[in-house]
This record gives C-alpha cells, structure tokens and sequence, in this order.
C-alpha cells in the first residue's frame, strides 16, 4: 500500500487520493451490499414483523396478535417435539459424517491405486443434487422392486421385507443414514486437506518412541486435526440442522410428524396450515437456536482472521 | 515396494475401493436403471445387469414429458445466478481485500452470517417481496432469491483467492501510470481467474441443485427448473414412473459429470478455499 501511495504522491495530493480510493472502494462495494439489504435485512427484519400477525396465506390478509403466536408455538408444544427431531436428526447425522469421513479420509490419505479417481468418486453424493439422491434412494428402499431388501432378503439378514420410510424408528434411521452418505464427503476433504499437511517427522518421531498405528493415530493425527474438526462440526451443525430437502423429499416429515424437523414445520405452517404469521414465529425460534451456533463458528472463524 | 509393504498394501486398497464402490452405488444403479426395459425393471429378483439395454426412457422423457422445458429454465437460472453473483463478488471481494475503509473487517464477518442463515427465515418475506413487486412466479424471481445464498458464499470464495495474489505487481502497475480500475482489469482479473472459474462453477451446481425456494416460489410450468419439475410431471399419488425418473435423474446430473470430468481441479481448490479453514 506504501508504494500505492507514494506513486500517488508524485501526481496530486496523497490525501485526496487516498480518498479517492477509498470511495472507490465503497462503490465497488455498493451493489453487494444494496442486494444484501433488499434480499437478507429487510427479508430477516420482516419476518420478524410477520411473526406478529396472523396471516391467511391464500389471500395474505392479516391482523396484529403481537406476541400470540410465540405464546401458541411454546405451549402447544410443537415446537419443542420438532426442536427435540431437529437435534436427533442432526446429532445422528453429524456424528456418522464426522466418524465415516475421518476414516475415510485416513483410507485415501494412503498410498492405493488410482487414488485421485477414487478421491473424486467419492466426492459424487455431495456434489449431486438433492433431488437426484432422493429419487434413487427411493426407488433402493422401494417394498416390492427395491434393491435393498432384496439383498437383505437373499442374504437372509431379514425374512421380511424392510419399510424403510413408513415407519418408525426406521424412517428417522434412513433419514439420518442418507444424510451421512450425503454430505460426509466434505468431511473427507477437509479433513484430508489437513491430513497431508502434518509434517512427517511427527509420525517418524512417534515410531522411534515404539508407538503402534493406534496410538499413532491417537496421539499424533487427531491432535492435528482437532481445530479442523471443530470448524467442520461447527459448519454441518448449522447445515444439518437447517436442511429441508432431504428430510422433505424422502419422508415429508411423516410418519405422521417423526421426521418433521423444524425447517419442515415452516413450510406446513406457511402453505399447509396456511398461517403465514405462525410460521414465521417459528422460523425466527429456529434462527435463535442457530444462532448460538452460528455465534460460535463466527467468533472461531474472526479469530482465525486476526492471526491471519 | 517390497513384500512386506504389498501385503500391507493389498486390503488398504480393497477395503477403500470396496468403499467407494458402496459409496456410488447408488448413482450406478441409477444409471442401469434408467437403461433397463420396463419388463426387466419389475422383475423379481432384480437383474443386476441389464440384460437388454435400452434408450426407450430417455426418448420418451425428451418426446413425451416437458423435460427438455425444465432443463432449459434451469440452465437460465443457473446461468443467470452464476452471472449476477460473479459480477458483483468479484467487485465487492476486490474491495474487501484491497481497500480501506470504516467497517471492512466486520462486513466480511457479516458475509460469512448471511452465508449460513437459514432459507427457511427468508423464504416467506422473499414470497411476498416478489408478489408484491409483481415478479412472483418467474425465473427472475428464483434469481433474484439465489442471491441469498450464492452472493455470500461467493463474495467469500472470491475473498480468500484474491487476497493470496500478491499486490506487488499491482502496485506496479499503478506507479507505471495505471488507474486503479485499469490495474484492476489488466493485472488482478488474469491473475483471479482461476479462482473466478472456481466460484463460477460452484454457484453454477448450487444453484442447479437448488430446491426449496423453487418449491416455494414457483408454481407455474412456465418457470419451474428440473429440481421440482420431475416431481410435477411424473410423481403423482398414484402411481411413480421410475423408470423415467431414473432417466431425468441421470439427465439432471450431466452438467455435474461434465463438471466433474474437465474442471475437477477448481472444484477441489473451492473447497479448499471456503470456510473450512479455521
């Protein structure tokens, strides 16, 4: 920035350069923050507003209940049976990611054969659409044509065919398996991003001292991939927890409202119930429990910045 | 390798390959699926091969269905994101990164919040925004609300790229005579491209993959893209075509394989770019 300024010096007045630049950079600034103001604050400020109204969706006319549907939400009930899904989900989820996309990156940390194809074959269910997932895995879990229970049937594992998404505990259990294969690729790479940046004179020190693979792994690898780990984990709780396709796509929510997680009562509430206020009450509930979350990655990702 | 080291080697490699192997079954099936003729997809015991591969799916979902629609509404969506959202993040992560001013640091930190808000928060105010600006129910609407999520994350990719250039020959540049925008055209844009190319093809899938907010604000054959299109046109509650789905299916993840196939290399330097770094 020095020489910037200097180089400026020579043909007018550093001071009004450096103004000059500076609303430079405000203009080139300007369109972003115009959008981010027309489509994130005012939305997030409205529907704030909205939570306060009882709102008829078809004809979007409503009147004042101030705090009613807060009051309704909480006491009813509802929201803490979808909260107590939505952190099932979640938890379940998280954790087969976080297991499965450790060790599979450890796997492909290894010297295998044609172990770029293999990294990038595994990327697949993350990258593809949700959708596309859903209708496979659908026509997998299928009752009478499935693939699934017909290699379960044959191998005898179960003499009657599974019903993976009627009902429960099975269709939480699907749910969050899908949602493993789904996204524990970006653990994978993440983590294995990590795991070529360890420095092997850790691991040659560690086998001087007589340690085994295990405690290798215990002792040198995790330790390095702690504070990778906690910003994955941080980032897919605010993912997992938000999600809707997924969980919309396969079960609806059903049976019954097993697998209706938060996001899912929204949409309900908005265009099933038609209560377009109520449903905002409980969008701005789901956003105070991220929030804590979202706090948490933030504050992290702020003090890798200031190192920076 | 010595001996030792092969022994090692052989169930490593078959306990990864047999794993990614499980890992893409699913797409596997999918495609031999869609190539199998109607009789051979009921028949019980499944077929794991198809016997007789046929196309019959795929002409009737081009002839007979309103796919080809669809796929064409979501290559303007998606085209129309990707455009939008690198126009305005590549000038706004430039001014992140390059300039001064009141309130930089906290702006960035604000991209990154507004990057994991939910979209079930904004969806309903974005519904009646749009109705009330009288674009519900178009293309445009569905650009318009990809923002949301699309200008974040790439403001922030863009961010983490252009600062690793180095602002030495910028700098010169400027002492040669150039003007700040004419630097930023000849010397900062070349070297930002591959980063560029990077967040272009991570908004393009995004936004291709996108659903939610297709559901909720499109509900008109005349703008709805792939994602809640193949569900219209061939789930009904009677009666599932998976056949055809397991052909739009393959279909619907063409733009992904080709991707996949010749930009690999800015996929994996997105992800590792983004903000996983802590």
């Amino acid at each position: 920035m020095t020489v910037v300024a200097l180089a400026g010096r020579q043909r007018s007045p550093a001071i009004s350069l450096q103004r000059q630049y500076g609303l430079l950079g405000v203009l080139l600034i300007a369109p972003t923050i115009l959008i981010f103001c027309a489509v994130i604050v005012y939305p997030l400020v409205s529907a704030i507003y909205l939570s306060l109204f009882s709102i008829y969706t078809p004809t979007l006319q409503g009147h004042w209940v101030g705090l009613g549907n807060f009051q309704e939400m909480f006491s009813s009930g509802n929201f803490w049976v979808a909260l107590r899904t939505n952190v099932i989900w979640t938890a379940g989820t998280l954790a087969l990611q976080v297991i499965f996309g450790v060790g599979v990156a450890l796997l492909l940390d290894q010297n295998i054969v044609f172990r770029s194809l293999a990294r990038s074959l595994i990327l697949f269910p993350y990258f593809v659409s949700t959708v596309v997932a859903v209708l496979v895995w659908r026509w997998m879990f299928n009752d009478v044509y499935g693939v699934l229970n017909h290699f379960l049937l044959a191998a005898h594992i179960v003499d009657m065919p599974i019903d993976w998404l009627g009902r429960m505990p099975n269709a939480m259990i699907s749910v969050i398996l899908i949602g493993a294969w789904k996204y524990f690729p970006f653990v994978v790479i993440a983590v294995l991003a990590r795991l070529q940046t360890i420095p092997p004179q850790l691991y040659e020190a560690a086998r001087i001292d007589g340690a085994g693979a295990w405690s290798r792994f215990w002792d040198v690898t995790l330790p390095q991939l702690r504070d990778v780990l906690l910003v994955v984990v941080l980032l897919r709780t605010i993912w997992d927890f938000k999600e809707f396709d997924l969980i919309y796509l396969l079960t609806g929510g059903g049976p019954l409202v097993a697998t209706e997680t938060l996001p899912l009562v929204v949409y309900k509430q908005a265009f099933g119930f038609n209560a377009m206020g109520m449903a905002s009450a409980y969008s701005i509930g789901m956003l105070l429990v991220l929030l804590v979350f979202m706090y948490l990655y933030l504050s992290r990702i702020g003090r890798g910045e200031a190192r920076a | 390798m010595t001996r030792r080291a092969w022994v090692r080697a052989i169930p490593v490699n078959a306990a990864a390959w047999l794993i990614v192997l499980i890992v893409i079954f699913p797409l596997i099936w999918m495609i031999l699926t869609s190539v199998k003729p109607q009789d051979e997809l009921i028949r019980i015991p499944p077929t794991l091969l198809p016997q007789n591969v046929t196309f019959e799916h795929y002409q009737e979902l081009l002839e007979d269905t309103p796919f080809l629609k669809y796929f064409w509404h979501s290559v303007v969506l998606s085209t129309s994101t990707t455009l939008l959202v690198l126009v305005v993040g590549v000038l706004g992560a430039y001014s992140l990164v390059r300039f001064s001013y009141r309130g930089r640091e906290k702006l960035a930190l604000l991209v990154l919040f507004t990057y994991l808000l939910p979209s079930a928060v904004l969806v309903l105010p974005l519904y009646l925004l749009m109705v009330k600006v009288g674009i519900a129910n178009s293309i445009a609407s569905l650009v318009i609300a990809y923002t949301t999520f699309a200008l974040p994350y790439a403001l922030w990719l863009l961010r983490s790229f252009m600062a690793g250039i180095p602002e030495d020959l910028e700098s010169a540049a400027l002492v040669d005579g150039a003007s700040r925008l004419g630097a930023f055209i000849d010397v900062v844009l070349p070297q930002a491209l591959p980063g560029i190319i990077s967040t272009a093809v991570f908004t393009f899938i995004v936004a291709w993959n996108e659903y939610f907010y297709a559901l909720v604000l499109v509900n008109t054959d005349a703008a709805r893209p792939l994602t809640t299109g193949v569900f219209t046109m061939l789930v009904t509650s009677f009666n599932i075509e998976w056949s055809l789905l397991m052909a739009a299916a393959v279909m619907m993840s063409l733009p992904l394989i080709v991707i996949f196939v010749f930009l690999q290399g800015f996929l994996t330097r997105g992800f590792a770019a983004s903000g996983v770094k802590g």
